[in-house]
């Protein structure tokens, strides 16, 4: 088969993964971002029991390859607790995937979150206390504003990041962009070994964190009204 | 609000990570948890000509076909699973499949981490090489300096290591023939039945040859360790044998010269 004849079968698998990958992509932002607040909240608690739990969690979870979460959310269930709660099909591996990647950026979205709202000075907080504010007035109508502008720039780098950390699911099966490119290489739909598929799988990357580039540079211009 | 959600949080976690220990047999039957289900779930590869997709997206091939009727003869559906072969023993024991059914080498690391059928299918590990190296090494012993790309974990490296060569292991067999075409290994060791298929003039890989056989080896298909179906898979192989349903399934697929005698 000529390459002209391969480009388009290639294509078309290289596209239906790569919506898998963002989906899992989206997904794990949804979720991410606000358990990462839930989170970072708990790292901050006064109630100290909860604060070390929570520290803990944080630990293991920034601590061990996401590689190994993933196996361990998959397999674990049906070979420990003698329940495959996430069934089979791809679906089931969807789901695991997206609960595993979205505990993990939860917890490293966490600490940028707790760095951006430590870095709001103490100044602000003792304002809103002495004009009466309620401590949940003061975090969305003092805090929150500010802490977003500060933690734009760490958190492109986690979602970059985690743009390509999606190509780790395949390691349960999801067939993400990555395992679409593989298979060429093993044979499907009548190409074997072919490699360019997976090398080309790379412009994908590529191309969607230009776009992400972008529009982080533009949020960050849309946010320096403080200067 | 907070703290019940830090503490729910902490639950499923503490009882992902500390659930640790191996798969103890559940005495139920498999065959009849599989009935119960509907359907029997197949994991597979993408390994024409045993497990690949026709131009409609189904699941065909010597092995798809098979284990669908084996599947029928259950009186269940099947459902056909792509997963990583590196974890084909994890995916049986976790129950996110029932049984592993392509293409697969029944070697003492197989059989005793599955239960498997008897032998339905003969195969080889065959020696690639490139095609203007090949004329110099007509036998197995003259290939001894050179460093073989193979499978982790495949009757090919198996057999490397036997002979005590130099070897690699790769992810994949087809990794092993991206190493030789690549030129960063001398030589990969694969299955016959995929060397037939993609290496060779017409294939991706036109710049290569196979050469010598190293060994001859048989297929077979795994189930969870104590799993009754394993027999009823051998009884069902019995009678398609018989009434000639598995020959006409393999001349389809050109695979009749290796099917094995049930």
């Amino acid at each position: 088969m000529s390459f002209s004849e391969q480009f388009p079968i290639v294509l078309g698998s290289l596209n239906v993964g790569f919506l898998q990958t963002l989906r899992l992509f989206a997904i794990t932002l949804i979720g991410a971002i606000p358990l990462g607040l839930v989170i970072s909240f708990g790292s901050m608690s006064r109630i100290k029991p909860l604060r070390y739990l929570v520290k803990g969690i944080v630990w293991v979870v920034r601590g061990t390859p996401l590689m190994i979460q993933l196996l361990i959310i998959y397999y674990f269930p049906g070979l420990v607790l003698k329940n495959a709660i996430w069934g089979s099909g791809e679906m089931g591996r969807f789901f695991a995937s997206s609960v595993a990647f979205i505990i993990n950026y939860a917890c490293y979205f966490s600490e940028i979150y707790r760095g951006g709202i430590e870095g709001v000075s103490v100044g602000q907080r003792e304002a809103g206390l002495v004009l009466g504010m309620t401590k949940s007035q003061i975090f969305f109508k003092v805090i929150l504003l500010q802490m977003i502008k500060r933690i734009v720039p760490p958190m492109a780098n986690e979602i970059i990041t985690l743009v390509k950390d999606t190509s780790l699911a395949r390691i349960i099966a999801l067939q993400e962009i990555i395992w679409a490119g593989q298979s060429f290489l093993k044979g499907s739909q009548g190409i074997s070994g072919v490699i360019w598929p997976l090398f080309f799988t790379a412009v994908y990357y590529l191309l969607f964190t230009g776009v992400l580039t972008l529009l982080f540079g533009k949020i960050e211009k849309k946010l320096s009204f403080f200067k | 609000m907070k703290k019940i959600l830090a503490a729910a949080l902490a639950l499923t976690l503490t009882i992902g990570m500390t659930a640790c220990g191996s798969a103890k047999q559940s005495g139920e039957s498999d065959a009849e948890a599989v009935k119960a289900n509907g359907k029997l779930v197949v994991g597979i590869t993408d390994f024409a000509p045993m497990d690949y997709k026709d131009d409609a997206g189904n699941w065909i091939g010597f092995d798809a076909d098979l284990a669908t009727a084996f599947a029928d003869s259950l009186g269940v559906e099947v459902e056909f699973v792509e997963i990583d072969w590196d974890n084909k023993v994890l995916e049986l024991d976790s129950k996110s499949i029932d049984c592993v059914w392509n293409g697969m080498t029944l070697t003492d690391e197989v059989t005793s981490a599955m239960e498997c059928t008897n032998a339905y299918c003969n195969n080889a590990q065959m020696v690639i090489l490139p095609k203007d190296a090949a004329a110099n090494y007509p036998d197995v012993e003259s290939m001894k300096d050179l460093v073989f790309a193979v499978e982790a974990g495949s009757a090919g490296e198996e057999e490397v290591t036997a002979l005590g060569y130099n070897c690699t292991p790769v992810k994949a067999q087809a990794d092993a023939l991206m190493e030789v075409a690549a030129g960063t290994s001398d030589a990969a060791v694969i299955d016959a039945l995929m060397a037939a298929a993609m290496v060779g003039e017409g294939t991706g890989y036109d710049n290569l040859t196979y050469t010598v056989g190293l060994n001859e080896e048989k297929y077979g298909v795994g189930f969870r360790k104590g799993s009754d179906l394993a027999a009823l898979a051998n009884d069902f192989f019995k009678s398609a044998y018989e009434d000639g349903s598995m020959m006409a399934m393999a001349e389809k697929y050109g695979v009749s010269a290796s099917v094995i005698a049930q």
